[in-house]
C-alpha cells in the first residue's frame, strides 16, 4: 500500500506543492503542507480526525477510455480523500471526468492504474464479488435519470437491493418508508406512471434501501424542475445532517456546492482546488 | 431469494410478452416436432413389431429368392415341389408343415372389383398357425374344415372397408369366375398388408389356378422344446438336396428379428436426428433472444450491479428467464405435439392406416426427459449471453443507451 506522501494535502489528499500559496502547519513536531487555508483551518479544528485514514481515498488514480483505437484519457492521477460524515460536492465542466471519478469512489468501475482506498483496505482490486457486496451495503447511488427498472414497480424497485444482498424484506418498514415521503399511494405505480420528482423519491428509497454509510449523487437533481430539485436535496442534505451519512453529488449546480464540507473540482481529469467553499470554487 | 429471483424473472418476462412469446413459440415448434417424431417413430415402430409377430416365434418360413426381400419371393418366386416340403416333416422338431401360396387376385362383390392379396394353404394347419402362432383369431363366422368347398374367410379390412359394402357373413364374392361362400372373418391384425387379406384352402387356389402340387412357400411348425436354429439349418441342408429352387430362403423368428431390427435402428438414428435438429433450433431462437435480451437490457443490468446485484445474481436472473422459457415452451410444445400427432394418427386411421403414432414410447418418464432436455438446452442457451451480461463493471453498462 502506497503510503501517503508528505506534500499530499491530509485533509483533501491533493498534492498541495504545487500551489504557490501552499499553507504549512506544525503539528506535535510535524509540519503539514496545505492547499489552501481553508484546509489548513479544517485541519487545526480537528488535526487527530485527519492524521488517520480517511473514509475513501483516491489514490492517482487515472481511467483511459479505449474507443476504436483512440485512446480518451478520462482521469490523469486522481488524489483525494473524503472523510466520513462529510458533504462531499464533485464540480466540473462536461466532460471534466467527474462522473467518472463517481464511479471510482462508487465501485462502479475500476481505475486504469492507481487505488481506491475504502476504510484503508484497497477495493479496487477486489474481486467482482467483494465489489457487489461493498455496493450493496455501503454504497447508495442515486442517479440523474432515475434508473429505475422500467418493469417494476416502486415497491418493488425499493426492495430490489433487500433481493440483492438477501436481506428480508420488511415489508412495513418499506411502507413506513414510502409513507414518510408522501408516495402510499403510488407504490403499485411502474416508474413510466412517476412524475419525475416522484421516480427520484423512489430511487432515493431504493438507496437507501440497505441503509448504506455513503450516499453518491450523480447530478440527482439534474433532470428536475428547481423546486422538486430542491426538495431531493434537502432530503440527501438532512441524511448527512441528521444520520452522519457520507454524501458526495455530482453537480453543475454551484448552489450545491456552497451548501458542501468540500468541493472536488475537476477539470480535464485532474483535479483543480478541490474543496473551496464560496467565491474560490473553481468550476472552470 | 431464489424464489423472488423467480418472481422478478416473471415479471420481466411479461413486460416484454411479444418478445417472450415469440421465443416460447420457437420451443415450442421444436418439442412439437420432437413429440411428433418420436411417436411417429414409435408408431412405425410398433407396426413392424406387429408384423414381426406374424413371424410367431415357433415357426420357420420357407421362400424361395434373397431373405431381405420376402415379398417378392412370396408372390414370385420359383414354386416348390409340394412332396420336397412335406419331406420336412421328417426332421425331429418340426411338428408339421403348411405349404402356402400367396397371389394377388382380382375379386368382386355385388359388382364391386377390387384387387386383394389371396393367402392359400391347408385349412387345419391355416387355423392352427394362426391361432397359437401368430395370434389372429376367428371374428365372425367360423372356420372352415373342408379344404374342397368354395369357402373364404375374409380379413379385417377386406371385410370391413375394401368394398363400399360391409361384407356379411353368407355373402358371396366371386374369385377369378368361382363365387365364394363368405364362412368367417379374423380380427384386426393390425397392418394394412395383413387385414387387406381373404384366406382359401390351397386346393381351391390349386383348382382356381391350375397349378399342381406346388407351394410357393411354407410355414414349418416347430415342435415346443426343439431349437429353430437347429431345426432351421436341418431343413436348409434337406431343402438344399431338391433341385427345382436352388435358390431359397429359411427364416427362423430370431433372424426375422435381426433383419427387422438393423433397419429399425437405421430408422430410428434418422429420427432421432431429426428431433435433435428441431431441438436446436430451438435453442438457437432461446439464444437468440437472450443475445437481444441481454443487449437490450444492459443499462437494467448496470442499475442492479450498481445497486449490489453480484455478477452471479444477474447470471442466475437472465439464466432463470432463458431455463423458464424452455420449460414453458417443453410443455406447451408436448401438449401440442401429442394433440396434432393424435388429431393426424385419427386422419391417417379414417384413411386406413392405423397406429401410425404411438405414444408408447412418450410415457411420462419419457415426457419428463423431454422437459428435462429442454429446460437444460434453454439454459445451456442462455449462458453465453447472461454471462456476457454478467461481466459487464456496472459502469460500462449503465453508459449503454
Amino acid at each position: 500500500m502506497m503510503t501517503k506522501k508528505e506534500n499530499h494535502d491530509p485533509v483533501c489528499g491533493m498534492d498541495a506543492s504545487v500551489f504557490n500559496d501552499a499553507v504549512k502547519v506544525s503539528h506535535k513536531g510535524g509540519e503539514f503542507l496545505f492547499c489552501s487555508e481553508w484546509c489548513a483551518n479544517r485541519f487545526k479544528k480537528n488535526p487527530e480526525k485527519f492524521l488517520g485514514e480517511p473514509l475513501i481515498r483516491l489514490h492517482d488514480v487515472q481511467k483511459s477510455f479505449q474507443m476504436g483505437k483512440v485512446e480518451t484519457k478520462v482521469l490523469r492521477g486522481l488524489n483525494v480523500n473524503i472523510w466520513k460524515g462529510d458533504f462531499v460536492a464533485v464540480i466540473g465542466a462536461s466532460g471534466s471526468g467527474k462522473s467518472t471519478a463517481l464511479n471510482m469512489i462508487g465501485l462502479l468501475d475500476r481505475p486504469t492504474s492507481g487505488s481506491v482506498f475504502l476504510d484503508g483496505e484497497e477495493v479496487s482490486a477486489l474481486p467482482d464479488e467483494k465489489r457487489a457486496l461493498l455496493r450493496s451495503k455501503t454504497f447508495g447511488f442515486v442517479f440523474q435519470q432515475y434508473n429505475l427498472i422500467p418493469w417494476f414497480t416502486a415497491y418493488e424497485n425499493v426492495t430490489l437491493p433487500l433481493v440483492f444482498s438477501n436481506d428480508g424484506i420488511d415489508t412495513e418498514r418499506i411502507n413506513k418508508r414510502f409513507e414518510e415521503i408522501g408516495m402510499t399511494h403510488r407504490m403499485d405505480h411502474r416508474p413510466l406512471e412517476l412524475s419525475g420528482g416522484e421516480q427520484q423519491r423512489v430511487a432515493l428509497l431504493r438507496a437507501l434501501a440497505n441503509d448504506p454509510d455513503i450516499i453518491l449523487g450523480d447530478e440527482p437533481t439534474g433532470n428536475l424542475d428547481s423546486e422538486t430539485g430542491e426538495k431531493i436535496l434537502d432530503m440527501l442534505i438532512d441524511l448527512n445532517n441528521r444520520k452522519e451519512k457520507t454524501l458526495i453529488i455530482v453537480t453543475h449546480d454551484s448552489g450545491i456546492a456552497e451548501k458542501a464540507d468540500q468541493v472536488i473540482a475537476l477539470k480535464d481529469g485532474k483535479l483543480v482546488r478541490n474543496h473551496q467553499k464560496h467565491k474560490k470554487v473553481y468550476t472552470d | 431469494m431464489l424464489k423472488q429471483f423467480f418472481i422478478l424473472t416473471l415479471k420481466g418476462i411479461r413486460y416484454r410478452p411479444t418478445r417472450s412469446w415469440l421465443t416460447i413459440v420457437g420451443v415450442i415448434i421444436g418439442v412439437m416436432l420432437v413429440v411428433i417424431i418420436l411417436s411417429l417413430g414409435s408408431g412405425i415402430q410398433s407396426a413392424v413389431s406387429r408384423t414381426l409377430q406374424m413371424f410367431g416365434s415357433d415357426l420357420i418360413i420357407i421362400f424361395p429368392g434373397e431373405e431381405t426381400n420376402p415379398l417378392v419371393g412370396f408372390l414370385g418366386g420359383q414354386k416348390f415341389r409340394e412332396k420336397d416340403l412335406m419331406a420336412l416333416e421328417d426332421i425331429p422338431g418340426v411338428e408339421f408343415v403348411m405349404p402356402m401360396e400367396v397371389k394377388i387376385m382380382n375379386v368382386e362383390y355385388k359388382g364391386e372389383k377390387k384387387t386383394v392379396m389371396i393367402h392359400a394353404a391347408p385349412w387345419k394347419e391355416l387355423i392352427k398357425i394362426m391361432e397359437s402362432s401368430q395370434g389372429v383369431n376367428l371374428a365372425k363366422g367360423d372356420w372352415p374344415d373342408n379344404n374342397q368347398s368354395n369357402e373364404i374367410v375374409l380379413g379385417y379390412i377386406a371385410e370391413n372397408s375394401l368394398f363400399k359394402n360391409k361384407v356379411r357373413i353368407g355373402d358371396e364374392i366371386i374369385l377369378k369366375s368361382k363365387r365364394m361362400k363368405v364362412i368367417g372373418a379374423v380380427s384386426e391384425i393390425g397392418n394394412q398388408m395383413d387385414d387387406n387379406t381373404m384366406y382359401i384352402s390351397l386346393d381351391m387356389f390349386r383348382t382356381l389356378t391350375g397349378t399342381r402340387q406346388v407351394a410357393g412357400s411354407a410355414f414349418v411348425k416347430i415342435a415346443s422344446g426343439a431349437d429353430p436354429n437347429l431345426v432351421a439349418k436341418q431343413i436348409e441342408s434337406k431343402l438344399d438336396k431338391q433341385e427345382v429352387v436352388q435358390d431359397f430362403s429359411v427364416i427362423t423368428p430370431e433372424k426375422a428379428n435381426a433383419l427387422v431390427g438393423s433397419v429399425l435402428t437405421i430408422v430410428e438414428l434418422a429420427f432421432i436426428l431429426i428431433a435433435f435438429i428441431s431441438l436446436l433450433v430451438g435453442a438457437v431462437g432461446i439464444m437468440n433472444t437472450m443475445y437481444t435480451s441481454v443487449l437490450e437490457r444492459t443499462k437494467q443490468i448496470g442499475i442492479m450491479k450498481a445497486i449490489g446485484a453480484s455478477s452471479d445474481a444477474i447470471l442466475s436472473l437472465f439464466l432463470i428467464e432463458s431455463g423458464m422459457i424452455g420449460f414453458v415452451g417443453g410443455i406447451l410444445g408436448i401438449i401440442l405435439g401429442v394433440f396434432i400427432a393424435f388429431l393426424v394418427g385419427l386422419a391417417a386411421g379414417d384413411m386406413g392406416i392405423g397406429g401410425l403414432f404411438s405414444f408408447a414410447a412418450l410415457d411420462f418418464y419419457g415426457f419428463g426427459v423431454i422437459l428435462i432436455i429442454t429446460f437444460i438446452t434453454g439454459i445451456l442457451s442462455g449462458i453465453f449471453p447472461a454471462r456476457k451480461a454478467a461481466k459487464m463493471e456496472p459502469a460500462e453498462a449503465l453508459r449503454y443507451e
